[in-house]
């Protein structure tokens, strides 16, 4: 039965040009750029419908899992009795089938991430990939993110080649190079500037950083006296609850939202918000894209963002995505964005102008590019380096001449063992000589868990270069790999704390010097750091089982601790994937081994990371049975471990509830049997204990001032005052005798502040130098984290192009 | 192509003529076919298929399908063409042991899967002995007579087969079906002749002399140039692979100059697609219309050659 025509009426002067010009049904490939709230979805609807009444399928990509859930409720209505699926990382896992299956749903909604998984199994998916139509890409600009724009674009390009009919509707507010991406897909471009509500553009200027909450009070307080509600975005987790509390003391009914607070969470706050129960929220990046929650004032209560390493001056692009949803249709007669800036900054007029980046393909990134060939080889579609090079020749790199030299990295990945060349076959498809490429295994598990080339080459590094890894070295290995999420950052008072902290662990890897580790585990920096308070966060959920004393203890959410737990069990699985077995064990009976094979030892770590199990508790899922629960449950009575176990009375496990004799028996009798070839230390850890370089730092320079000294510059000196600028603001320092006085609030507080520093710096004060040396210096003999913190130069200038 | 007012109603809608009809396969016999099937549906009407390869059909395409009788079968060498009381049968040797195919196995799978359906023929290959010739040609019309009296489901377009090796036999044989109420003439064995051009469409005009207005279906000619010939002539619909057994080898119908080497599969598929939409007419959505002349490998072809060996040596 076909959905009843949709006869909606265009509600804006845009709309209506491009349906009565036809744009959307040429079938030409046709990228849409218009503001935020003018109507995209709906001409996306457009689309959706007439390939529906053409009997024919639509795909609907998002980003956002949320917005796709909203999308598919709205839209099980709207195209009714079309069935509408939706295929996110919520859904295909055991216990959760999709609602509704690939081959029943003419509408799919679905994320990049699922989409490209369809491709690259492209053959199991062949029921219903023909029939497609049209496939709407939503937040078109996603072609250019770090992460998930290579994948993006490959798995366009995979669909394309494989449905040759279906045409493509891309749609952004935020592009700068409109016209070339249109170029690239051969098709059609349409742009235009109104909004359904007229945005006043407003600068709120501060001399003070500690001004800006009382400055947020003042402009959120003119516009929720008039009626309006307000959206301010923040550049990290702690500044929006801090903030937000700060509101509250202010009388303001505002709550905080980010990707720390669990998913229901976040729903309810979002719904209070759209009605009248809170006035204010303060949040991070998570609204930043998609989801429907306009508002009369958004505020950038920061003008940068956390990337995953480190802060960055917000691009054109990501200011207009937060902006863009100023005003309310139907309430708002204008809405307006508000900039907290200082009064130096001149560079922020610059967002106003609406000039957006240009999209880069993410396949000028070799690593992506690694991981594109492998899908494109793995998915059968490109199977000779001509062929895979021909394939990437379409690609948007390409058309933008970013492209890496594509045999180069099929020589390199040969090379690394995760491609390797078997001989043509004789039908003739290709000429004699030429050889196909094969993804080893340790490429195919690349491909089939979605890895980066460079998180399995990270693996078989370490694994060829240390024999007898500890779990420990298991978890930093995981942590420090490009595909570990979320990352955790370390703030610099956190130092101290993780060096005590890591003193307790065993490794073998940080045995090394400093040099070596970075080398080996290919991170550094905050990077690294991050990936070793990453390793404790969860070898303490192993130890404890409970992610709120967990998060506690190292200042997260429990939240996180769960999806950094998900995310490191699918990287040891991997590991799995790709560990050779090299059990050595003797045979000989009745001696217990104390060597533990690789295999098996990543095996137990990934359950315990997946239910927060010890080493001990994990051997009791030794025996067939006995699953986590019931591993933590027999801890509760007193066996701690398998040999516990072994060693236990049928009458002491029947204090477990449901417990008979017969299984009691069968159990203690099935232990006694795993330690005549297994043991309880079997999982013990027994490498070394991690010793790290102590500073040896001096009390009276705080190592973080002068690291910021060396950032300043002197701009003028006038007798014994020098005009110290490349802070927030310039600032004076005068010497008098011998003594340096600034005219600062750090100074005022009785600090030795940054300024001060940076003049004695200036004036070759040998002690400063040297401690300056000691910065930037890598070649520790033992891992520093004092040094990581300070390695890389932090840029706080803005990255446009003057 | 003309189109006319005629048609042949289906069960599954009626096909237009003049028509070509592409032919397909089921199984992993032509993955190729595999890749094209599911787009068949946008570029023609409808799809032709063999009785050996319609047994495997495990889903149906979404547009008329016609099960022609395997007749060809019986030049294999491994077969033999066998009288069974007044009917044709073909005996195959298959891995020693003997399938044999009967006019009533065909129209039993014909009645159940098709939409137009094709009577047991006999082709006779040129130069065959004209008793021989003869005698298949008698039995090619016994199974034609006899599916007639047959068919059960009335819903069922049944073409006779017509067999000959000249315009007298072509004629004869077109007229032992006069006056029965076939709903189509389709006339088969020109394939191996299609190069004396003249002969083949003298054959063709004879045939449609005798035949009225019934709808006329000749097998296996798919070359563009030749297939409007016969259109002009009168016929209503053809059949062949050509277009996808072009796409297998790198080519391209609308450039004959053009080979591509080492086409990946979806490069074979757009071939194909492109070859069809040749050969049907149709254009395809403006979206891929450069694809009719250049699908993407194309222009990286001669470029890149030289280049590809040296950096296969290399690798």
């Amino acid at each position: 039965m076909q959905a009843p025509i949709d006869l909606d009426v265009p509600n804006s002067a845009a709309q209506a040009e491009i349906l009565a010009s036809g744009l959307i049904h040429t079938g030409f490939n046709c990228i849409l750029q218009m503001p935020t709230g003018s109507g995209k979805t709906w001409l996306a609807e457009q689309a959706i419908a007439a390939a529906i009444r053409n009997g024919a399928r639509a795909i609907y990509l998002t980003p956002l899992r949320a917005l796709a859930s909203e999308l598919v409720a709205r839209w099980h209505t709207r195209f009714a009795p079309t069935k509408v699926g939706i295929f996110t990382g919520d859904y295909g896992v055991t216990g959760k089938p999709y609602p509704v299956p690939f081959r029943d749903a003419q509408v799919l909604i679905m994320t990049p991430e699922r989409l490209d998984a369809c491709t690259r199994a492209w053959r199991s998916h062949w029921s219903w990939i023909p029939e497609v139509d049209v496939l709407v890409v939503d937040e078109f600009h996603l072609l250019g993110d770090r992460h998930r724009g290579a994948r993006l674009e490959g798995a366009i390009s995979r669909l394309r080649r494989l449905n040759p009919f279906l045409y493509i509707l891309g749609l952004s507010a935020t592009l700068g190079n409109r016209h070339e991406l249109a170029e690239w897909l051969e098709g059609v471009e349409y742009q235009s500037n109104w909004r359904p509500i007229p945005i006043q553009w407003r600068i709120a200027r501060y001399r003070r950083a500690s001004e800006k909450p009382a400055l947020l009070v003042e402009e959120v307080k003119r516009n929720t006296s008039a009626g309006g509600k307000s959206l301010v975005f923040v550049q990290s987790r702690r500044r929006a609850e801090e903030l937000s509390r700060y509101l509250q003391t202010h009388g303001l009914r505002s709550h905080h939202h980010h990707a720390g607070l669990p998913h229901e969470e976040r729903r309810k706050i979002e719904a209070d918000f759209r009605n009248i129960t809170i006035d204010v929220l303060i949040a991070t990046s998570t609204l930043e894209m998609g989801l429907n929650l306009p508002t009369r004032q958004v505020v950038l209560y920061d003008v940068q963002a956390f990337d995953g390493i480190d802060f960055q001056p917000l691009s054109t692009n990501s200011v207009w995505q937060r902006i863009g949803r100023a005003g309310r249709p139907g309430f708002d007669t204008q809405g307006e964005a508000v900039l907290l800036a200082p009064v130096w900054d001149h560079n922020v007029n610059y967002y106003e102008q609406e000039r957006f980046e240009p999209i880069c393909s993410g396949l000028a990134d070799s690593h992506a590019l690694a991981e594109q060939i492998i899908a494109e080889v793995t998915s059968g579609l490109a199977r000779t380096p001509l062929q895979i090079k021909r394939v990437l020749n379409q690609s948007l790199a390409a058309h933008q001449q970013i492209l890496p030299d594509v045999y180069a990295a099929i020589i390199e990945m040969c090379n690394a063992g995760m491609l390797k060349q078997s001989p043509a076959d004789e039908s003739g498809e290709v000429p004699q000589g030429t050889f196909y490429l094969q993804a080893t295994r340790l490429g195919h598990v690349a491909s089939r868990h979605l890895l980066t080339p460079a998180t399995m080459l990270l693996f078989k590094r370490v694994m060829d270069s240390e024999q007898a890894l500890t779990f420990f070295d298991l978890l930093i290995m995981a942590t420090c790999s490009d595909d570990c999420e979320p990352l955790l950052p370390v703030n610099f008072e956190e130092l101290d704390a993780l060096n005590v902290l890591l003193a307790r662990e065993h490794s073998l890897l940080l045995q090394r010097s400093q040099c070596q580790v970075i080398q080996l585990l290919g991170v550094r920096g905050k990077r690294l750091l991050s990936a070793l308070k990453m390793a404790l966060v969860i070898r303490d959920w192993t130890h404890r089982s409970d992610t709120s004393t967990v998060a506690e203890e190292y200042d997260c959410y429990p939240f996180e601790v769960e999806r950094l737990a998900e995310s490191l069990e699918r990287l040891l699985l991997a590991m799995s994937g790709i560990v050779e077995c090299k059990d050595d064990r003797q045979e000989e009976p009745g001696i217990s081994e104390r060597f533990v094979p690789l295999s098996e030892r990543i095996q137990a770590l990934r359950r315990m990371v997946a239910s927060g199990l010890d080493e001990c508790a994990v051997t009791l899922t030794l025996v067939d049975g006995i699953g986590p629960k019931l591993a933590k449950k027999f801890q509760t009575i007193g066996i701690q471990d398998i040999e516990d176990l072994a060693m236990a009375e049928p009458g002491d496990l029947r204090q477990l509830p449901g417990m008979s004799h017969k299984r009691a028996t069968r159990w203690i009798e099935a232990a006694q049997s795993l330690i005549r070839s297994k043991s309880a230390f079997y999982f013990k850890e027994t490498g070394p204990a991690v010793h790290l370089a102590s500073s040896g730092w001096p009390d009276d320079v705080d190592p973080y001032r002068l690291r910021r000294a060396l950032d300043l510059k002197i701009a003028g000196v006038d007798g014994g005052r020098y005009l110290v600028t490349g802070g927030l603001e310039p600032h004076i320092v005068q010497i008098d005798r011998h003594s340096l006085s600034c005219d600062c609030l750090d100074a005022s507080k009785g600090y030795q502040c940054k300024h001060v520093l940076a003049v004695q710096f200036h004036k070759g004060d040998r002690k400063l130098r040297e401690l300056a040396r000691q910065l930037g210096s890598a070649h520790h003999e033992k891992l520093d984290l004092f040094s990581l913190w300070f390695d890389g130069r932090i840029s706080t200038r803005s990255r446009r192009a003057s | 192509m003309s189109p006319t007012l005629r048609a042949l109603p289906t069960r599954q809608g009626a096909i237009r003529f003049p028509t070509y009809i592409p032919v397909t396969t089921f199984g992993e016999k032509y993955p190729l076919d595999n890749l094209v099937r599911p787009y068949l549906p946008r570029l023609a009407q409808a799809a032709m298929v063999s009785f050996h390869y319609a047994r495997q059909i495990e889903e149906f395409p979404r547009l008329p399908l016609l099960v022609d009788s395997g007749g060809f079968a019986s030049l294999f060498n491994t077969a033999r063409v066998v009288r069974v009381g007044e009917l044709g049968t073909i005996e195959i040797n298959i891995d020693e042991r003997i399938e044999t195919i009967h006019p009533g196995s065909v129209l039993a799978l014909q009645e159940k899967i098709a939409d137009v359906a094709f009577t047991l023929d006999f082709p006779i290959p040129v130069g065959m002995d004209e008793a021989e010739a003869q005698t298949r040609q008698q039995l090619t019309i016994a199974n034609a007579h006899w599916a007639l009296n047959n068919r059960r489901r009335r819903d069922l377009p049944l073409f006779a087969c017509v067999q000959a090796w000249d315009t007298t036999s072509a004629r004869i044989c077109a007229q032992a079906y006069a006056g029965a109420t076939f709903d189509g003439i389709a006339i088969g064995g020109l394939v191996p002749r299609a190069r004396d051009l003249p002969a083949v469409l003298a054959i063709v005009a004879a045939v449609r002399a005798e035949i009225g207005n019934l709808p006329l279906h000749v097998f296996g000619l798919g070359k563009p140039e030749l297939v409007e010939m016969l259109f002009k002539l009168g016929v209503d619909s053809v059949d062949s692979s050509a277009y996808v057994q072009l796409a297998a080898e790198g080519r391209l119908w609308s450039r004959p100059e053009l080979h591509i080497t080492q086409a990946t599969a979806t490069d074979r598929l757009h071939l194909a697609l492109c070859n069809l939409a040749t050969a049907t007419g149709q254009s395809l959505p403006l979206s891929i219309s450069r694809i009719v002349f250049n699908t993407h490998s194309l222009q990286f072809n001669s470029i890149d050659q030289d280049t590809a060996h040296a950096h296969d040596r290399a690798l």
